[in-house]
């Protein structure tokens, strides 16, 4: 009975791929994140960050990157010159992070996002580094642990 | 010569095509309509209409920019695009409120007709068309390959119909479609007749289809096509703790662009997103061939000098296919008449894929028949042979 179904409308099944643009239209109106993270406060600054996966980093021309969501405190965010994302065992100094065009926050007032420089693999020893220096000249330094659901 | 052995040459016809006919069919409905979708826009939504009673000139970028922040004090801007010429220019922002905006502000009257929050008609056909909203992982999608793989399999069915439809340049001179001869006929006459008219049209979406293929896999394999733009110095520090206004203007930096360039109309411009981010300044000039996007060009907005510049004359060969593919694939070479005629060789093959299904199955049915009555008259003689003996 079944084989005969599959024999008559064999040329047929591949349209059955066509359900899916369905499942993924419904699944981009309705996207799911991972939780943010806890809210840290540095200097005049809070900020939560969430990651837009829980996926291991990427190479994005040559380097390993993750990509995060930062939200910031409104009143504080234009004052900003220059923040810096990375993860591993240290944050890596500012002069490093003018070698590469990732790892710098962008976006507008209202959600900043990062290409965060990052380690082949991500492992429990890593941190998340954010680094941020003010229109003054002054840096302020914060960095969260990994959580296990990334880690590898 | 050898003859070619048709019976191998029609399976393969078959092979190529037959397995995948509802996807490809799906594929090629949804790319006709993304061909026309600028248009069908400009029909079903009044907002999307630059109408310009007055004959006004268009404002320059930056004065629409303007608007959008005049109307919306507390949005940032991200970029602006301009379409044809009947189409409102699109002011991309984000707001308190709107994680991601577009206002349609038409560039004569500086009149902001609508504020859109989500997808647009254009970007849900060309997603649909293009990769069947299949989600994107970073710098590949399933659904990308899968709609580049049709390339193929059209390639296919085009060199495999050739070879098995003898003599098929007769169809150019004397057009053939019976419509008193029976449904088979008619179908396999249009299938025929549709497949040799619009051969230079398959034979362009397979190209261009096989560049997008070659495109995702350098995509996947992280190869750059087009170099990164690099970034620029900071500017100094302050003593009030806030960002010092740029030297450089985006219309000043539009300037640049049109002096080095006099043909030059933008398309596509965004704003710096941080403080070592440039202008990005995208646009055409007077390359028939080339894309909207053809020129490409970044400016310091502490300098005003141009970091990175990409246009036809400085362009390697893959980076001009990468812009010549688009106005061929999806028929905007020539403006609306292209389009036109792209929208009809669209649905011509839209509809050889079910004709050609409908051929098959009909070829089906008869082989069915013939076993049916061979299986009676076998049964029918042995009941003989039973009698007799």
């Amino acid at each position: 009975m079944l084989a005969n179904f599959i024999t008559k409308h064999k040329f047929n099944l591949s349209g059955l791929v066509l359900i899916l643009p369905f499942v993924f239209f419904y699944q981009s109106l309705t996207p799911e994140f991972p939780p943010m993270w806890d809210k840290r406060v540095l200097g005049p600054f809070e900020v939560t960050i969430m990651p837009y996966n829980l996926d291991q980093p990427y190479s994005h021309h040559g380097v390993n990157v993750k990509d995060f969501m930062l939200f910031f405190n409104q009143d504080q965010v234009q004052t900003i010159r220059q923040a810096y994302v990375n993860i591993g065992s240290s944050a890596l100094p500012v002069s490093e992070f003018h070698k590469f065009h990732e790892g710098i926050l962008h976006g507008s007032r209202h959600g900043k996002e990062v290409h965060a420089l990052a380690p082949e693999v991500i492992t429990k020893q890593d941190q998340l580094w954010l680094t941020i220096e003010n229109w003054q000249g002054e840096t302020f330094l914060t960095s969260w642990p990994i959580p296990d659901s990334i880690t590898q | 010569m050898a003859k070619p052995n048709y019976k191998l040459w029609f399976k393969l016809h078959g092979y190529c095509s037959l397995p995948i006919w509802i996807i490809f069919c799906f594929v090629c409905i949804t790319g006709t309509i993304a061909v026309v979708s600028h248009e069908l826009t400009w029909l079903t939504n009044p907002n999307s209409r630059a109408s310009n009673p007055e004959q006004l000139s268009a404002k320059p970028t930056a004065e629409l920019v303007q608007i959008v922040e005049s109307a919306y004090p507390t949005a940032d801007i991200n970029s602006v695009l301009a379409f044809e010429s009947y189409l409102v220019n699109a002011v991309i922002f984000t707001d308190k409120d709107h994680p991601f905006a577009i206002a349609y502000v038409n560039q004569y009257t500086g009149e902001i007709q609508e504020v859109n929050n989500g997808i647009t008609f254009i970007n849900f056909m060309r997603s649909l068309h293009s990769w069947l909203l299949f989600p994107w992982h970073v710098n590949f999608s399933v659904g990308y390959y899968l709609v580049c793989f049709m390339a193929l399999v059209m390639m296919g069915a085009l060199v495999t119909g050739l070879v098995i439809y003898k003599k098929f340049w007769r169809s150019f001179l004397t057009p053939t479609l019976r419509f008193h001869q029976g449904k088979k006929t008619f179908i396999t006459d249009l299938h025929k007749l549709s497949g040799v008219w619009s051969l230079w049209f398959l034979l362009l979406m397979s190209l261009t289809g096989l560049w997008y293929l070659v495109q995702a896999i350098y995509w996947h394999m992280d190869i750059e096509i087009e170099p990164e733009v690099p970034s620029v110095a900071i500017a100094k520090v302050t003593e009030n703790n806030q960002a010092p206004a740029p030297e450089v203007t985006l219309q000043q930096a539009i300037d640049i662009v049109k002096q080095k360039h006099a043909s030059f109309e933008p398309t596509y411009v965004m704003l710096p997103e941080h403080h070592r981010d440039s202008y990005k300044i995208m646009g055409r000039g007077d390359h028939v061939f080339y894309d909207e996007y053809a020129y490409s060009l970044a400016v310091d907005p502490g300098t005003g000098e141009v970091v990175h510049e990409l246009t036809p004359e400085n362009m390697n060969t893959l980076q001009t296919i990468a812009h010549i593919a688009d106005p061929i694939h999806f028929g905007y070479i020539g403006g609306l008449w292209t389009k036109i005629l792209w929208f009809f060789c669209g649905i011509l093959i839209s509809g050889m894929s079910i004709t050609g299904f409908l051929i098959w199955n009909s070829r089906q049915k008869k082989v069915a028949q013939r076993v049916k009555t061979q299986i009676n008259d076998e049964d029918t003689n042995l009941e003989g042979l039973n009698h007799v003996s």
